[in-house]
């Protein structure tokens, strides 16, 4: 049941993002519940284990998008390992934790898609508008962010999302 | 030190992303076609996002029915008094038009006027669900006839280019994607090709490529040139509300409004096939 939830989250969240959130979004900017769902992936369970599940959900944006596959794929796996290697030095309980966390995902993807493009494709045209965009997302984000927060630091501690075999 | 390089996450992740580099850069060339496994994905998702758009479209016209009746019958009004105008107006644009082919035939003047398109209608069933590209989904795809690189329309105007086609849905790439670049020219005075590039913006585009000594001035309308073998000539793509002076000095840009309200485009036309006109079939008619 937990896989299938896993793998049910990110496609609802591509599925969401093109038709529901296109219809409200905020200057053109929709949120990236696919990188939400990341974040706190990345945040409760092992750097590995986030990782590998961040380059699935990714992939699957890729594979949608029908354009540059391994783009979205490789921002995102790069930062689940990022929150991986600091998710045990946080206390998890304080919802502010998962907050930043979607703030700081939201930046850093930002950077990286940007970096990657420049890397694979030479050139990128940015500006203020774009700028302005990684603005509105991350706090976009940040509101959507908290009552996923609150859904899935539950089903992680004791509902459909616990990891097998865990006592905490 | 030796502890990381005894890591083997870290090897696998190295490899991983060498992986995904390779694929990104292979994938990043232009593709006819999309691979087996995208288009599974993609298809996957249309019956979802077709019922979707359905309801959001009933939802509307619930909501419709409840609105102010009267500010409704004035719209009316409204709407019949332009519909009357606008067939007069074509009434006279029809002689012009005969007017026009009689003396292209005097002059032995090849015609090119656009008159023939070959039209599929098409639902929007999604968006792009990225801020990076801006891009809507339709209901039909390889299976209706729906080609890569053909122009999409719509009333208003040019709306984009087929980016990629599944089995039943295609992605549109817009014009204000910051990927896609149209030729343009004013439509009054047919002077002065330039490039109408997207910005990434829904309300935004930019023309660029403007000789110093252009007439471009505000409230001027932009069509397509024609000059590329996508796009016919002549659909509208929007209306300059700034002229500036690019900083070679060489070079005018302007910004230009889009004819076509992309936050709100729930229908649009795949141009399937276009013809120009001859003079004989305008007799015929």
């Amino acid at each position: 049941m937990r896989i299938l939830v896993l793998i049910l989250l990110p496609w609802l969240a591509i599925f969401l993002q093109s038709t529901f959130f296109s219809i409200y979004s905020i200057k053109g900017t929709i949120p990236d519940l696919v990188l939400v769902f990341v974040t706190f992936f990345a945040l409760f369970n092992r750097v590995e284990k986030g990782t590998a599940y961040a380059l699935f959900c990714g992939l699957l944006e890729d594979l949608y998008m029908g354009r540059f596959i391994g783009l979205n794929a490789l921002s995102k796996g790069l930062i689940a390992y990022i929150i991986g290697r600091t998710q045990g030095n946080v206390f998890k309980e304080n919802i502010f934790v998962g907050l930043f966390s979607v703030l700081l995902a939201t930046v850093l993807n930002s950077l990286f898609l940007f970096l990657l493009s420049i890397v694979v494709f030479e050139v990128f045209h940015i500006d203020t508008s774009m700028l302005n965009s990684i603005l509105y997302q991350a706090a976009y984000n940040a509101v959507v962010a908290v009552p996923i927060y609150i859904w899935y630091y539950n089903s992680a501690k004791g509902g459909v999302l616990k990891t097998p075999g865990r006592v905490k | 030190m030796f502890k990381l390089f005894g890591n083997k996450f870290l090897w696998l992740l190295l490899l991983i992303i060498i992986i995904f580099l390779a694929l990104m850069n292979s994938t990043a060339a232009h593709r006819d076609n999309l691979t087996l496994v995208e288009k599974i994905v993609r298809d996957a998702y249309v019956p979802m996002q077709s019922g979707v758009s359905r309801f959001m479209g009933n939802l509307d016209g619930w909501t419709g029915t409840f609105s102010d009746k009267n500010r409704l019958q004035q719209k009316i009004k409204e709407l019949e008094a332009e519909n009357g105008k606008l067939a007069l107006e074509n009434q006279s644009l029809r002689e012009y038009k005969q007017e026009s082919m009689r003396l292209r035939r005097m002059l032995n003047f090849e015609d090119t006027s656009r008159d023939r398109y070959d039209l599929l209608a098409a639902h929007v069933i999604a968006r792009s669900p990225n801020n990076w590209y801006k891009c809507i989904t339709i209901d039909r795809g390889s299976r209706q006839g729906v080609k890569k690189d053909m122009p999409v329309i719509s009333p208003g105007g040019l709306v984009g280019l087929v980016a990629s086609v599944s089995e039943n849905s295609a992605q549109v790439s817009l014009i204000t994607d910051r990927e896609m670049a149209v030729g343009a020219i004013i439509q009054e005075t047919r002077e002065t090709n330039g490039i109408v590039e997207g910005l990434g913006d829904s309300n935004q585009l930019r023309m660029i490529n403007i000789p110093y000594y252009s007439k471009i001035k505000k409230s001027d309308l932009i069509v397509s040139s024609g000059l590329s073998a996508i796009y016919p000539p002549g659909i509208m793509i929007g209306t300059v509300t700034e002229v500036a002076r690019e900083p070679n000095g060489l070079l005018l840009s302007a910004e230009i409004r889009p004819a076509v309200n992309f936050d709100k485009l729930e229908e649009v036309l795949v141009v399937t096939g276009y013809q120009p006109e001859t003079g004989a079939e305008v007799e015929e008619e």
